[in-house]
Order: structure tokens, then C-alpha cells, then sequence
């Protein structure tokens, strides 16, 4: 028997715990010293047909030697898989049984250790006592048991899900059914709301949009992503789809109107602010649903007569709240009154600057956007500030500067200290921008022209790194010259990434390493003319031939074979880090296999949902 | 001498075979009491019968307790149910009668499966650890595999190994963090065992399908402290019907510079399609938002799909919108035939809805929007 229970194959263990044999036995009760006996019957018939592959590498190197130690060397390699299972069996049992002790009220008292059958039956009776409590109004033959009563299912989706459901038919947007969860979030009541115009709800500027999602035209023009080429198609649907399909589909975003006061609606404030803008406050809905129509005998219909033998055409989805955790200032980021925060182009050209600046230095943003940071720089600041541009294009870590001054509108000079940290592509690993946060330190005592005097001698000394164009007054040379400091440290980077760029510091994709490859997608971060053209001139070719390629992905998406599994390939380092450079050698796969891998599985995402929904079997609940 | 070894050995056979016989009835009493049709719970093995045992038992625990949540609390007092100490949630509903609980029992379930269906996900409660304690029966449709399989498993076991990392740091949830019941949201890949028609298939040649997960903590009190996250997880689709005027379509290489764009693009935010090649994405936005970006493009670049949350996009000319983003990484299929072993390059196709007007349309803050751009 126990020969039979210890299969020695890994891959069946549902066989083992169905035949409800203890494999402990197995290895625990008898003595070693039987086991190669009892065995060698055994080994010499499987050894042709066993698939372990422990057992193949020892098989090999078996050849040269001995047949005794063979044997022996056999033996083991049989023995230690085999208890390695049944000691993980095992173990995985005993752990779910102290889960279960641990759990069931009636086993913690015990001081000592309770044996797996108790255990059992105290769960037992544990269940039998839960069951009793529920009622037997849910264990109701006609009700499909299930772990959950429909109520606790409910309150679980509510608590996970700040949403409510929502039926509207589409010709007057009536709401036909709303459920109660919508009390939480807009604070208006089921009541209130049922029967309305869903347009009263919904602010003025999203009315536009609602109304063309909800319009179900005998022929509407449809405007479908394919999914295989990402090209928009325009499709003229069928007259009256089936059954839902992805045209019938619907995902949009709208404002709706809520109260600040549960149970009351502002209206009751409108006679003095009826001439004043609506100030009611709106909270954004995603609404994600299908068209469906609905047989109007099941509905409120109020004296619609004509309505009463067709069928009406409704838009049933959920609306959910938007996370607002989704959108977080950046922690390295904290704005206060006296912060503004700016971007710059890798050479110190302003390419953002927020408007609360314009506070601080007295420029509007547009006056600044393209100039070099280094023009405001005061001389003195010139050479620190410099040096910190090199290091934070360099670094991952926000650089932080020294107090340096900053030249207003008004000629005057504020003083500033920032902190920097550059920008740098996910994907590409280069340098795209530098961020900095800027506070104002409470001013000195003001310059005095002799200051200024004083700094042109230290300008004099500086020459020494930064070149000056001879030609041109000291004032505006300055100037000109200040700006090239920041192309010149650009340009550096520039180089440097030139000169290492190379496959390994590509970033990796979810397909593989062969990626980089790709002629398509420019290394280079540079913007001459000629890369945008070439980005533009092979995009527009990929347009062309995914436009034609878009009749026929349907053809070549049923001609695909299955999908291709995914290697699993660890990954050091945490991804959530922008620092991709530890990534070693990925899947192994071609990326045509695995890119083709995520294709289908986007495609059965799209097919499977809405294909075999037919709503006809569920009641409608109103 | 060997006939009373022989005789031992039977005794203690039989004695053993006796043990397994009773261990498998109470097996079998056991999961007769579960919540299961009866052709599902004869096909249970014992790990699983255990396992869905201590999922039974955990979410009543969960269920029963008192929350303590003041959101909660609240809004039980609001839809006019009172919760009293150490009574069920639903408990509270003596008085009525069983029909009356039978009727409200089937619009709950109607509701809630209709909830499910348009949600076009399921639920999952997990434990602090990954446990998946409960998850909604419809858990077939999306992963192929049902409910009692998977059920009591820890989520660890059937998730990518690179987001094991980003699962453990949603999970981890201060007490602060959990009476506030805090918001989750993230985007994982979990094995799914469908075939690309929609039929199950067996692990073995499971893929990976990217879930968005969204939900919050719960915690239970009393009889000991429990939290979970509650989460819906829904496979993010890639087809839309897109009528909306407030939407559009951009297709990125992979390092988020524009490739093309639709004309709606040129509409809602002013940019032509030409000015826009070979610009980053991150040019565009709000300063404060490159986090959300980045995330965002991370998501991309690992999980092949992602959902970006709101930022704002800047107008040309003045102003900016929030946006939200939906996007997926997808090979441009272009025909190779002359080079078949070409690699499909990738790229980043992505559906922006507009959910706001243009706000501060006076207000310049980017260099893109001046009038005239600054080449660089």
C-alpha cells in the first residue's frame, strides 16, 4: 500500500489527498533499512519513464559509475523528492489546522496543543453553530448557498466601491432606477432622484456629453478603438445589436451634483441666488455601463402610452466616485505661500513656471518661459549655482542650494533658496527636465551698487571656466554669456549620454530586452529636426499600414494561435523606484511572441466582456 | 517471533486505516456544512475543505463584529439602521418577518449581481497577509478559475512577482489608515486562466491579465481585531465606444512621446497633431503632476496597462483641464514579411477623457502654450 501512495511524481498531489491515504506512512513507520528492498523492484521498473529531472541529472552521471553505488545513488534521489513532498503536505496541514484552531473559539482555551481530529470536530460544531445563528431565511433551498448572505455581499461592495447603480432610459435621460448607495455619495435620496431628469443632476458644461453617450440612433456612428491596432475605426453599428457587444458599451466621466446637507437639496437657497452662478457643488462620476434595452411593461412608465409596445432604450451603469488619492502632489514637492515651483529644460531654460511666482519675482510666467534661468542669477550665485546644475542632472537625490539671489522685474534681487531634483524618463533613462521648488528667504540688506562693483571682480576671476565674448559690454555679455552656461552643462549631459548609450541601459518592457532594438522608438532625447522627422515620417508610415491592417486584424486574430505563457523572471529591485539599471536579462522569449501574448490578452479582456452578457435572465429591480 | 511482529503490524495497519476512516468523515461533515452545492463539495480535497472552512468562519468574524468606523456608523444611522453593540449588521431586522427578509433578500441579490456585472469585476477581501478571505463567485469569469479554488489561497501565490513588492505596500496599513478605512488603488497581474474565447482553462498555461484594484480597509473590533482590504478588481478593456466629443485618442512611443494623436486632441486642447510629434507627455502636463505621470508610465512599462488618475493637461494658449488616462502598451502591427523576424516595436496607446472645462484659461504656465513656441 505504501509503495502505492508514494507515487513519486510531484505533479499530482489532488491524487494523493483523493485517495485519503496518510503518506506518512510511507516514509516514518517502516526503517530505512526496508525501503531500498522493498524498492529496487520499484526503481528498475520507472527508471525508464520517470520524468524527474533530479533523477535525469543523477541518471547520467550513474552511467559511469558502479552498479552498486548506482543503486544506492538511485535510492536517494527517489527518497528525497518524495519526502520532500509529503514533508510539505504535511506541514501545509498542519498549518492550515492551527489556522483553523486559531480561529474557532472553542479550541484557544487549551493550553496545550490540540490534535488535528479535535481540531475537526470543534470546527464542526463551530459551523453548526454559525449556521444556526444566521437564520434559515438565507439557507433557503431556491437561494444559491453562498458564503455570504446577499446582504453582507451587498455592504461589502458598497464599502469597497463609493458607487451606486444607475438606470436611465436614453431618450429623456429619466432615471428609472438609482440605488440607495447614491444617499452616500451625493446626498440626495433614492427617492428624490428616482423619476428625475438625470440633466437636472448634472453639470451644465457635461450635459452635451451625457446626452451623446446616450444616444442609441437606429444607425449611430460609432467610434471604436481596435484593439489590435489602436486606430480609431468608425463602424456603423446594426440596426439593433442582440445582445450587448463592446459597441454597446459606454465609459465616461461626468459631473454630478451634490449636497452639502444630507437629505436636503440647495434648492431651498435658490430665491436669493437665483441671479448669482450656480454654486452648487459637483463631485466627478467614471460611469461605466452598457445600453441595453429594457421591455417597458417593467417600467414606471407614466403615461407614456406610445411607449408602452416598444421597447425602451436605457443606459444601465455604475457610477463610482474617483479615488482622489489617485492624484497626489509629489511628496519631494510642498507648497507653501511663499513657494512657487518651476521647470526647466536640462539647459536652464524655463519651460514651467507656476503662477504664484509671479509673486515672488514679478514676472507673469510668459515673460520668463524660454529665457535661461542664469539670466536672473546674481553674479555672485553664479559659479555655486552652476555646479549644483551639474550634480542634480547627475544625481537621482534633490539637490538643494545654497540662499542665492534672484533678479526681479523691478531689477531688485530676491532671495531664494531651492531645492532641485531632475526629471528623469522612465523608459529612455535620460535627463527630461529639472524640477525645482522655490522659497523665498526673508531678504538682507539690499544691494548697493558698490556690491555690484565688488562682484564684476569676481566675475574677472571666474573667467578662468566660463568663457566671455569679448565683444560686447559687460552688461549685456552677461547676460549672453550667463545663458550659455546652461547649454554648455547641457550639452555635457548630452555627450554623456551619447557616449554610454548603449542596449543594457534601456529600461525593460513587459515583453523583453529586445525591445531597444526597435528602430522606432529613438534613444535619443535629442530634439534635432531630423529624429522628429524620422519619429514623424515611420509613425505616419505605421498609420498607413495599421489602417490597412485594420481589416484584416480581426482575420489574424482568429488565425493566432493560443496564447504564450509568460516566463516568470525575477526582477531585482523594486519597480516603483525610478531606478530601472538593475534589471537583469529578461524573458527569454522573442518579444513577437510575448508582445503577441499581451495582444490576445487584451483581446480577450474586450471579447469576454459584454459578449455572452445577456441581462435577460436578471430582474430588473424596480 | 515473527508472527507477533506480523500481527503488530497488521494491528497498527488497521489502526491507522481506522484513524484515515474517521479523519474522512469528519472531513465530509465538515464540508457538508459549507456554503456549497453539494456536487461542489464533493470534489473538495482536504486542504480545500480547511481552507474554505477558515474563509467561512473569517468573514463572519469580520461581518459580526462592531466596526467602530465612524463613516460607517454614520451612514447605518442615516439609512435609518441602528447598530447596536455586539448585534450583526443585519441583525437588526427582528421584528420583520421572513417573508418580508425573503423579499429583500432577492432585491439585494439582484441588485448586487447587477452591480457586479456592470462593474465587470469582482470582489476580494484579503487579509493583511494576502490572504484572499472571500472572493465574489463571479471570480471565474475574469480569472477561469472558481471560487473554491481559489478561495483561503494567499494572493502571493497567484500574482507576478514584480508586484509582490507594490501588493505588500497596499496591504500594510497603519491604524490610523484603517479606521479612516483608506483608500486603495493599484494595478496588479494576476494569473488568469481563460482562453482568449473566454472558456477556463487550467494553470498550467495561465497568462497574465492586469487588474485595476480599488477599494478600502475594514476593520473589526470585537471578538479580536481584524482588518482587511476590500477591493473590486476589474480587467482594464482597451475598446471603447467613444462618442464623446471630451475624449481622445494618442498613441505614444515608449518613452511617452507623442506618435499621433486624433483630431479631438487639436479640438479640446489646442495643439495640432504635427506640433505635438516627438513631444513628451510630461511637457504638457502641470509641474505637480509628474508624479502621477510617472507612476503612470511605470505602470506601462512593467504591467503593459495602466490607469493614470486625474492631472491636469495644459491648454495651448492658456489654461488646463484635468484628465484622466487609460492606457495600454500594445505592438503596432505592421506587416514584416520581408523581415520575419523583425521585432515588433511598441507603443503606447492611450484614451484621455477631459472631465473639466479649461480652468484660469488667462494663465500661461507652460512654454507649449505660448503662442510662439520655442524651439528648441
Amino acid at each position: 500500500m505504501s509503495a502505492g501512495g508514494s507515487d513519486g511524481t510531484a505533479d499530482r498531489p489532488a491524487d494523493l489527498a483523493a485517495e485519503g491515504e496518510c503518506p506518512e506512512q510511507a516514509g516514518s513507520s517502516l526503517p530505512a533499512v526496508e525501503v531500498p528492498r522493498k524498492r529496487k523492484g520499484d526503481v528498475e521498473e520507472r527508471s525508464g519513464t520517470h520524468g524527474q529531472h533530479s533523477v535525469d541529472f543523477q541518471k547520467d552521471d550513474d552511467r559511469s559509475r558502479s552498479e552498486g553505488e548506482d543503486q544506492q545513488v538511485k535510492m536517494k534521489c527517489f527518497r528525497e523528492p518524495h519526502r520532500q513532498i509529503e514533508k510539505r503536505r504535511r506541514d501545509k496541514m498542519n498549518t492550515l489546522i492551527d489556522e483553523l484552531a486559531a480561529m474557532i473559539p472553542a479550541c484557544q482555551p487549551m493550553a496545550r496543543k490540540l490534535d488535528k481530529l479535535t481540531v475537526l470536530r470543534k470546527a464542526v460544531q463551530h459551523l453548526k453553530a454559525l449556521k444556526a445563528g444566521t437564520g434559515s431565511a438565507f439557507t433557503d433551498t431556491t437561494f444559491k448557498p453562498s458564503i455570504l448572505s446577499h446582504d453582507d455581499l451587498k455592504h461589502l461592495l458598497l464599502r469597497a466601491v463609493d458607487g451606486f447603480l444607475l438606470v436611465v432610459s436614453c431618450d429623456r435621460a429619466k432615471i428609472l432606477f438609482i440605488s440607495e448607495s447614491v444617499s452616500k455619495i451625493l446626498n440626495l435620496s433614492r427617492l428624490e432622484l428616482t423619476g428625475q431628469s438625470l440633466f437636472d443632476f448634472i453639470h451644465p458644461k457635461d450635459i452635451n456629453k451625457v446626452k451623446e453617450q446616450l444616444s442609441s440612433s437606429e444607425y449611430p456612428r460609432q467610434c471604436l478603438i481596435d484593439a489590435a491596432t489602436g486606430v480609431q475605426v468608425q463602424v456603423d453599428a446594426p440596426a439593433r445589436p442582440p445582445l450587448l457587444s463592446t459597441g454597446a458599451r459606454r465609459s465616461f466621466f461626468c459631473r454630478l451634483k451634490h449636497s452639502r446637507v444630507a437629505g436636503k437639496q440647495d434648492k431651498h437657497f435658490l430665491p436669493c441666488t437665483s441671479k448669482k452662478k450656480d454654486t452648487s457643488r459637483y463631485c466627478t462620476l467614471h460611469c461605466t455601463g452598457y445600453m441595453r434595452s429594457c421591455p417597458s411593461s417593467q417600467l414606471d412608465s407614466e403615461g407614456d402610452s406610445e411607449m408602452e409596445s416598444s421597447d425602451l432604450s436605457c443606459l444601465v451603469t455604475v457610477c463610482r466616485l474617483l479615488t482622489p488619492m489617485s492624484h497626489q502632489p509629489p511628496k519631494e514637492l510642498t507648497i507653501r505661500p511663499s513657494e512657487f515651483v518651476t521647470r526647466w529644460a536640462i539647459d536652464g531654460k524655463f519651460t514651467f513656471v507656476e503662477q504664484q511666482a509671479t509673486t515672488v519675482i514679478g514676472y507673469l510666467p510668459q515673460e520668463v518661459l524660454g529665457t535661461s534661468c542664469y539670466e536672473y542669477f546674481h553674479q555672485d550665485d553664479l559659479l555655486h549655482l552652476a555646479d549644483k546644475h551639474r550634480q542634480v542632472l547627475r544625481s537621482k537625490e534633490k539637490i538643494e542650494t545654497r540662499c542665492y539671489k534672484f533678479k526681479t522685474k523691478y531689477g531688485s534681487y530676491v532671495s531664494l533658496q531651492s531645492q532641485w531634483f531632475s526629471f528623469t524618463n522612465p523608459w529612455t533613462k535620460e535627463v527630461e527636465f529639472i524640477v525645482s521648488s522655490n522659497q523665498v528667504i526673508s531678504r538682507g540688506p539690499g544691494h548697493t551698487k558698490d556690491e555690484e562693483a565688488g562682484n564684476s571682480k569676481a566675475l574677472q576671476e571666474d573667467t578662468k571656466q566660463i568663457p566671455i565674448i569679448p565683444s560686447l559690454s559687460s552688461g549685456l555679455g552677461t547676460m549672453i554669456y550667463a545663458g550659455s552656461i546652461g547649454t554648455q552643462i547641457a550639452n555635457e549631459l548630452m555627450d554623456s549620454y551619447r557616449m554610454n548609450s548603449s542596449p543594457s541601459s534601456r529600461a525593460c518592457s513587459p515583453f523583453g530586452p529586445t525591445q531597444e532594438k526597435c528602430p522606432q522608438v529613438s534613444p535619443q532625447t535629442s530634439t534635432s529636426a531630423s529624429s522628429r522627422e524620422e519619429a514623424s515620417g515611420s509613425s505616419s508610415q505605421s498609420q498607413c499600414d495599421s489602417r490597412t491592417a485594420a481589416g484584416t486584424s480581426s482575420a489574424t486574430s482568429e488565425s493566432l494561435a493560443a496564447v504564450s505563457r509568460i516566463n516568470i523572471n525575477p526582477i531585482q529591485g523594486e519597480p516603483s523606484q525610478l531606478d530601472l539599471d538593475l534589471v537583469p536579462g529578461l524573458s527569454s522569449f522573442s518579444s513577437d511572441e510575448a508582445a503577441m501574448a499581451v495582444i490576445m490578452s487584451l483581446l480577450e479582456t474586450d471579447v469576454n466582456m459584454g459578449q455572452s452578457e445577456d441581462f435577460e435572465d436578471l430582474h430588473w429591480p424596480f | 517471533m515473527t508472527a507477533n511482529k506480523e500481527k503488530r503490524r497488521v494491528i497498527s495497519r488497521d489502526a491507522a486505516r481506522r484513524r484515515r476512516q474517521v479523519e474522512s468523515e469528519v472531513f465530509v461533515d465538515l464540508s457538508r456544512l459549507l456554503p456549497f452545492q453539494q456536487s461542489v463539495q464533493d470534489h473538495l480535497d482536504k486542504p480545500s475543505v480547511i481552507r474554505l472552512t477558515l474563509s467561512y468562519i473569517r468573514m463572519h468574524t469580520l461581518l459580526k463584529g462592531k466596526t467602530g468606523i465612524k463613516v460607517e456608523a454614520s451612514h447605518a444611522v442615516k439609512c435609518g439602521q441602528v447598530m447596536e453593540s455586539g448585534q450583526e449588521w443585519r441583525g437588526c431586522d427582528r421584528g420583520r418577518d421572513d417573508e418580508e427578509k425573503k423579499t429583500d433578500n432577492v432585491e439585494a441579490s439582484e441588485e448586487t449581481n447587477m452591480f457586479l456585472r456592470i462593474l465587470e469585476g469582482f470582489l476580494m477581501v484579503l487579509s493583511t497577509e494576502g490572504d484572499m478571505i472571500y472572493l465574489s463567485d463571479n471570480v471565474s469569469k475574469y480569472m477561469g478559475l472558481t471560487q473554491t479554488e481559489l478561495m483561503g489561497h494567499n494572493i502571493f501565490e497567484y500574482t507576478h512577482p514584480c508586484d509582490h513588492e507594490e501588493i505588500r505596500n497596499n496591504l500594510r496599513l497603519t491604524a490610523e489608515e484603517v479606521w479612516c478605512g483608506a483608500k486603495r488603488d493599484f494595478i496588479m497581474r494576476i494569473k488568469g486562466a481563460l482562453t482568449h474565447r473566454g472558456r477556463s482553462s487550467n494553470l498550467k498555461s495561465a497568462t497574465w491579465k492586469v487588474l485595476h484594484c480599488q477599494g478600502r480597509a475594514k476593520v473589526c473590533v470585537a471578538p479580536s481585531s481584524v482588518s482587511c482590504l476590500l477591493l473590486t478588481c476589474q480587467p482594464l478593456p482597451l475598446s471603447h465606444t467613444l462618442l464623446s466629443t471630451h475624449t481622445f485618442t494618442s498613441q505614444h512611443s515608449m518613452d511617452m512621446r507623442f506618435t499621433y494623436c486624433d483630431q479631438r486632441m487639436t479640438l479640446l486642447l489646442g495643439y495640432s497633431t504635427e506640433e505635438l510629434l516627438g513631444r513628451s507627455i510630461y511637457d504638457l502636463c502641470h509641474i505637480l503632476d509628474t508624479n502621477c505621470l510617472t507612476k503612470n508610465h511605470l505602470n506601462l512599462c512593467f504591467k503593459s496597462q495602466s490607469v493614470s488618475g486625474q492631472y491636469r493637461m495644459l491648454v495651448r494658449g492658456g489654461g488646463y483641464v484635468w484628465v484622466e488616462s487609460h492606457s495600454a502598451v500594445i505592438p503596432s502591427v505592421r506587416p514584416s514579411k520581408s523581415r520575419p523576424g523583425a521585432h515588433q516595436p511598441l507603443c503606447i496607446l492611450c484614451v484621455t477623457y477631459v472631465l473639466s472645462g479649461v480652468e484660469e484659461p488667462s494663465l500661461q504656465l507652460s512654454l507649449d502654450q505660448a503662442v510662439h513656441r520655442y524651439l528648441r
